[in-house]
């Protein structure tokens, strides 16, 4: 009889699998849950602290905004959208990783997304919160936001303005936020109910058991169930396309020279995806290692990542590209000064070749295998291009506003230590809910792995190495 | 309510619980006892198998049709709640722009079918299923908890005054390799 699963010394040639090891169901659900279980370790604790200091900051910062108001910020006429805007819009780009990988993928059938959907949705919540506070606390009064954020029947009968971007922002984002909530909720209760039922203490029997809601794992839930869940990542899809698309058109639709260019929506999606895989990537390579995760999260899946990182910062370089052929095809005088002046010998030109360098030069390092199946390459880059993602959206937001129409206008720009303050204070929230996570929820979806392993052990057209053709 | 009024009207269910071997065999099992006669039955597994709806005999899923009626829902909700605030209720005139500009409308319509169509995704997933559902009788099998780890089971309602040893043996016939008679517990 021929053995079913590869002998022990590998071909070379043969892919990498993406489950390492001979396992049964037992033995993927405690090595997944193991984490969950022990105790938190120093490192954990050590990270934890450092964290909540971050997170300190964050108060003292969002205290002191709304103490003085905006002013304390380096906000100026003209550049009236500046850190509070790039942070926005970073945070929300790096959520859009966790929605690609669990809605998109799902839909291409690509079985790989199954070991790191729930850690990179995890982080679409954590980095949508963080992108919340930037535009609520850029209202100056927060209370007062819900009047003209929201069609709230106030006395005034004042409605919002539905033709204007930034409504359509507050209803994009926030659904996003809900439609996340709820796909990754929905993932997580079969695990919740393999939490329970593999408790040691009565109080975390109980716990996971009333997060479980009873789930008895019946054939006639699952029936629906399957739909649920392919309907939510159908209705994802479109929505993480939508959300990037009308934040690119808070600038897109204004007359600033460097917004208002007819690129910005897939280019906004691509360069959302770009960040979003470096972040995943950032906290993937150290998480496996100390959680254990490497016989789930192999080399196969952090190639395949690197392989988007590389595409989709292939498509963020063509835009920059094309947004300097427009400048120059246009004929317009102000676009062009904006790309050729300001943006290469401007005084922020500092920034535009750092994002250059980090977001078009660093990813071409992954055409080379090595380079893609070494961790501390990736590792680096991915640092890296988070950096570059921020300071692309540096350019597109301050860059373009200092210096727009008329010289006399032109106005510099420095950011306050609010400023500095609160973006790092919102690293530290993103850091805090994110080891939180990692702490008390399987890092990995435990019940999709059981699947993929039996989808992969017992169906013999299955493509061992999990990729559609 | 008196406690005799309550001790009355309740009727202990009785399940059998039988485990499988395999989701194979849970499967043909399954098929096996339904065409043996056997009404209630219900598959508890760790992960969604291939083809249990055939082995249960379900009908179509409902959710689809729930979802399309929660995204028409959300968008009609959308069109007309811009409509009557910028068109009807306090018009703004920018520019000498019409009030009612369709384009304009389309990302909020668009957002709202997503939310109410994904809501009613997530609602009427745990509506259909009857969740949050603390206690259920299969619980009372002390292997159950197994189900959601790494073991495959197949849950028969018996009828009141059935014959629970003629059922065990036919759920044995069909291929359980253990099975238990549970009873309700009174709450």
């Amino acid at each position: 009889m021929a053995a079913p699963h590869p002998s022990v010394s590998r071909d070379p040639l043969e892919p990498q699998p993406l489950i390492e090891g001979v396992h049964t169901d037992k033995t993927i659900n405690d090595s997944l849950l193991a984490h969950v279980w022990r105790g938190a370790g120093k490192g954990w604790f050590a990270l934890f602290s450092v964290a909540l200091a971050m997170l300190g900051l964050l108060v003292i910062a969002i205290s002191w905004t709304l103490y003085k108001g905006i002013g304390a910020w380096g906000n100026n006429i003209p550049v009236g959208w500046a850190f509070g805007i790039i942070n926005f819009v970073w945070w929300i780009g790096i959520g859009h990783a966790g929605t690609l990988i669990s809605a998109i993928l799902l839909l291409f059938q690509q079985k790989w997304r199954t070991s790191i959907n729930r850690f990179a949705e995890a982080m679409t919540l954590f980095a949508v919160i963080c992108a919340l506070l930037f535009p609520l606390l850029h209202t100056g009064r927060p209370w007062f936001a819900i009047y003209w954020l929201m069609p709230y029947p106030s006395t005034n009968g004042i409605w919002p303005q539905f033709k204007s971007p930034l409504t359509w922002d507050v209803f994009a984002v926030s659904t996003y936020f809900t439609i996340s909530l709820l796909f990754w909720f929905l993932g997580l209760v079969p695990d919740l109910a393999a939490l329970r039922d593999s408790s040691k203490s009565k109080t975390k029997r109980m716990v996971y058991g009333l997060l479980a809601m009873g789930w008895r794992g019946s054939g006639r839930h699952w029936a629906e169930y399957k739909w649920a869940y392919v309907l939510l990542a159908g209705l994802s899809t479109p929505l993480v396309l939508s959300v990037h698309t009308i934040v690119s058109f808070d600038f897109a639709t204004s007359v600033i020279p460097g917004w208002h260019t007819t690129i910005f929506p897939p280019y906004f999606v691509a360069g959302a995806v770009f960040s979003g895989f470096a972040m995943v990537m950032t906290w993937m390579v150290p998480a496996r290692h100390f959680l254990g995760l490497k016989h789930v999260v192999t080399m196969k899946h952090l190639e395949n990542m690197n392989k988007i990182m590389l595409v989709t910062g292939m498509m963020v370089s063509y835009g920059y590209i094309m947004e300097h052929f427009i400048a120059w095809y246009s004929g317009d005088p102000y676009e062009y000064a904006q790309f050729f002046k300001t943006r290469w010998g401007g005084p922020m030109s500092g920034i535009f070749y750092l994002m250059v360098f980090c977001n078009v030069v660093t990813p071409q390092i992954f055409w080379f295998k090595k380079a893609r199946t070494s961790i501390p390459v990736m590792w680096i880059a991915s640092i890296f291009i988070n950096v570059g993602m921020w300071c692309e959206r540096f350019n597109i937001v301050i860059t373009s506003l200092h210096q727009d129409f008329i010289p006399s206008k032109f106005e510099n720009y420095s950011p306050t230590w609010v400023d500095i303050t609160l973006f790092i204070g919102t690293i530290g929230l993103f850091s805090t809910l994110f080891l939180l996570f990692l702490k008390f929820i399987p890092a990995v979806a435990v019940t999709e792995v059981k699947e993929l392993r039996h989808e992969l052990a017992h169906d013999p057209t299955a493509d061992p190495v999990g990729e559609t053709h | 309510m008196s406690d005799g009024h309550e001790e009355s009207t309740f009727v202990a269910r009785r399940f059998i619980v039988a485990e499988f071997a395999s989701p194979q065999a849970l499967l043909d099992g399954t098929t096996k006892m339904r065409h043996g006669g056997y009404k209630s039955l219900d598959t508890h597994t760790p992960f969604p198998i291939h083809g249990i709806e055939e082995a249960l005999g379900l009908k179509r899923a409902k959710i689809p049709a729930i979802v399309l009626g929660g995204a028409i829902i959300g968008a009609c909700i959308a069109y007309s709640m811009i409509y009557f605030m910028n068109v009807i209720d306090w018009p703004l005139n920018i520019g000498n722009r019409p009030p009612h500009g369709p384009p304009a409308n389309i990302p909020i319509t668009f957002e709202l079918a997503v939310l109410l169509g994904g809501g009613s995704a997530f609602m009427g997933f745990f509506a259909l299923a009857k969740l949050p559902q603390p206690y259920h009788p299969v619980f009372e099998s002390e292997q159950f908890s197994r189900a959601s780890i790494d073991a495959f089971f197949l849950s028969v309602e018996l009828p009141a005054g059935a014959d629970g040893d003629r059922a065990i043996s036919d759920v044995k016939a069909a291929g359980a390799i253990a099975t238990e008679l549970v009873t309700e517990s009174e709450r």
